[in-house]
């Protein structure tokens, strides 16, 4: 008897009991449909959070963030500074291997235009150029602040894209440059206005005209920022003079650098590492956090999604199998004369045991089947009620992981119905009612 | 050489610590051709040495060769292959398929002889017409008469070509003008040179076979030519 004839055979036995058959495929389907979608959705997870972090400065950047000193220096924490523009100054100085170094101040102030209008709250951010470098900044129009800003401490401000459209909603970015704001009431130049940052689905449903205000935007804080020089902010908004002379006064919100070349990565951090030691007079009250801790972290969180799916899958999965095991046995108990007439006109025992495990296997196929159509509609359904960013990534893997599992649950859940159909004796058989 | 030796074959079933002895000691050979009845009321182990005959059992002691291979031993794949190939069934209450239409039953032992599809067809249509049921092919058993069924079962057991026939009460369910005519078939077969063993109670049925084997509570009583 050839795999054919056993599958027209198994078809027709299904199609004689269809809704049985859908009843013992309900677990197949939850089990497969249910893989398919995590894996998807946390693909999305996984490819949104791979752009988003190319798009945020790539591998390169490294912050600096501060952390309670631990227990055996909390002695001498205090000796400590802290993040201080000394900090970044040290670095610029010495170490070969950082090509960027951008420290930051900011705060939270009213912007409005010098015509009036209704002022709204940004972020104020004072920094140094090497920030566009390493914020991977774009121009819409005119120019980034330059070190003779720095130097000069000059009225000059480039602002995100988001600012620009609400002070002037009916000018292109190149018509705004030039013109007065008013932060905190005190008068700035437009010099420079961002590019829009979005990601993809955002341009998309722009474009399209739909409705994206309910979801979270990852670049919304790099489009509503409001950037001055780093020394204006400090004679502005600050202390008034800048002590050239003790740097270590002046507290930072964020420093961020970039290593110039991703095969010294390692030893670039160690560098830094060691110079920051010097100027925290050897407090561990630092760490470098790069875009690789961060990616391991979504990763490991993806992987933890990934892990309480995958063990759901397998739950439904196994119910699926002991419905279909289930099932089979109800048929086999049906068919035992059916079983006796064909051992009568010549099957063997393993034609028997074959038929019978084709079938189970048929049926967890098809329930595989419906589980792919199902999964399409479940993503769906999580697309609508979630508020993820992240487009799910349908892949051939995951769809071949949960057939695969779906007919080993098949072929596991057939095997004892079958060797128990093939046992059976034609003699009793053929005179069963 | 015998198309069947049955030399002190025994047959015992156990149940429970107690053995029932169905068969004991029979000798028998039938040769190619025979029109054999073998004839018994019930329980006296016709139907137990029908099963051994028809290779869906085995003896517990003795020697059973069928067209020339030993079988007391034989494996389960070679008492199906056996089935398949050298031997027919026609039984009292059918045996057919009811999901399966009537080329497809009587195609079911080429199955599991491994022929192809399309000679399968045709040889379940030759099969068909041959027991004069060509323009039923696409019917399923409910929608046919005893006697269409008991033809249908005739045509299964002869599909692939077997050297022998066997037929166990084969008119049982039947009535009498409609089991006349399936006993004019097998005459007929016989008359065409198949072997064919027929298993009744009745002994005006075995009247028509050229030769009788009586047995009574597990042992051959009586043989005798009507």
């Amino acid at each position: 008897m050839n795999l054919f004839i056993a599958i027209s055979i198994g078809l027709r036995e299904i199609s004689a009991h269809k809704f049985r058959t859908a009843l013992s495929m309900l677990g197949i389907v939850l089990g497969v449909s249910s893989l398919v979608a995590t894996m998807a959705l946390t693909g999305g997870i996984e490819e949104g959070s791979r752009k988003f972090m190319q798009q945020m400065g790539g591998l390169e950047s490294v912050s600096v963030v501060s952390r309670e000193p631990s227990s055996s220096d909390f002695d001498f924490a205090n000796l400590s500074p802290g993040r201080t523009l000394l900090d970044a100054e040290a670095i610029r100085r010495s170490a070969n291997f950082i090509s960027h170094v951008s420290p930051e101040i900011s705060f939270s102030t009213a912007v409005a235009t010098d015509g009036g209008g209704n002022p709204e709250r940004y972020s104020i951010r004072g920094i140094y150029p090497d920030h566009f470098v390493i914020g991977m900044h774009e121009l819409a129009a005119g120019r980034y602040l330059t070190p003779l800003d720095i130097e000069r401490g000059t009225r000059c401000a480039v602002v995100g894209d988001s600012v620009a459209r609400y002070l002037w909603p009916n000018t292109t970015p190149e018509k705004a440059i030039g013109n007065t704001i008013l932060i905190d009431s005190s008068p700035f130049t437009v010099v420079g206005i961002l590019s829009l940052y979005q990601m993809e689905s955002h341009a998309r449903a722009r474009k399209s005209g739909k409705s994206f205000s309910r979801r979270w935007d990852p670049f919304r804080q790099k489009n509503e920022t409001v950037l001055i020089p780093f020394t204006t902010m400090f004679y502005e908004f600050r202390s008034g003079a800048f002590p050239l002379d003790s740097l270590e006064t002046i507290k930072l919100e964020t420093l961020t650098i970039r290593v110039g070349d991703l095969d010294f990565f390692r030893p670039a951090l160690d560098e830094v590492r060691s110079i920051l030691n010097t100027t925290h007079r050897g407090v561990d009250d630092f760490d470098l956090e790069t875009r690789q801790d961060w990616f391991d972290r979504i990763e490991a969180s993806v992987r933890a999604t990934r892990l309480s799916g995958a063990l759901i899958s397998a739950i439904s999965l196994l119910v699926g199998g002991i419905g279909i095991m289930n099932i089979m046995l109800a048929s086999i108990s049906e068919r035992v004369r059916e079983i006796g007439i064909r051992l009568a006109v010549g099957a063997r025992q393993r034609d028997i045991f074959w038929q019978i495990l084709i079938e189970s296997i048929l049926v967890s196929f098809l329930g595989s089947l419906l589980g792919i159509f199902a999964s399409l509609g479940l993503i769906e359904i999580l697309k609508a009620i979630s508020p993820t960013e992240n487009v799910p990534v349908l892949s051939a893997d995951a769809i071949l992981l949960a057939v695969g599992f779906a007919l080993f649950a098949g072929l596991f859940s057939g095997l004892y119905p079958a060797a128990k159909a093939s046992n059976i004796d034609p003699i009793t058989a053929l005179r069963y009612e | 050489m015998s198309l069947i030796h049955l030399e002190g074959l025994s047959k015992v079933y156990r149940v429970g610590d107690q053995e029932i002895k169905a068969l004991s000691d029979i000798n028998l050979r039938i040769e190619e051709g025979e029109f054999l009845s073998i004839i018994g009321s019930s329980g006296s182990g016709k139907s137990t040495l029908m099963h051994l005959l028809g290779c869906l059992d085995t003896p517990t002691t003795g020697r059973m060769e069928i067209c020339g291979k030993d079988l007391a031993k034989a494996t389960g794949d070679e008492l199906a292959r056996v089935r398949n190939r050298e031997i027919g069934f026609v039984f009292q209450s059918f045996n057919l398929l009811p999901k399966l239409d009537v080329i497809s039953n009587i195609a079911l032992p080429l199955i599991y002889a491994g022929v192809p599809h399309a000679q399968r067809l045709a040889r379940a249509k030759q099969a068909a017409v041959d027991v004069g049921l060509g323009d039923r092919l696409a019917n399923r058993p409910p929608q046919l008469s005893g006697g269409q069924c008991q033809r249908v079962a005739i045509a299964r057991a002869l599909v692939n070509n077997p050297r022998i026939l066997f037929a166990d009460e084969p008119t049982g369910n039947l009535d009498s003008a409609t089991g006349r005519i399936i006993l004019e078939i097998f005459d007929s077969l016989h008359a065409a040179g198949k072997t064919v063993v027929l298993v009744t109670h009745d002994p005006s049925i075995a009247a028509r076979s050229r030769r009788i084997i009586e047995i009574q509570d597990g042992s051959i009583t009586r043989e005798y030519a009507p």
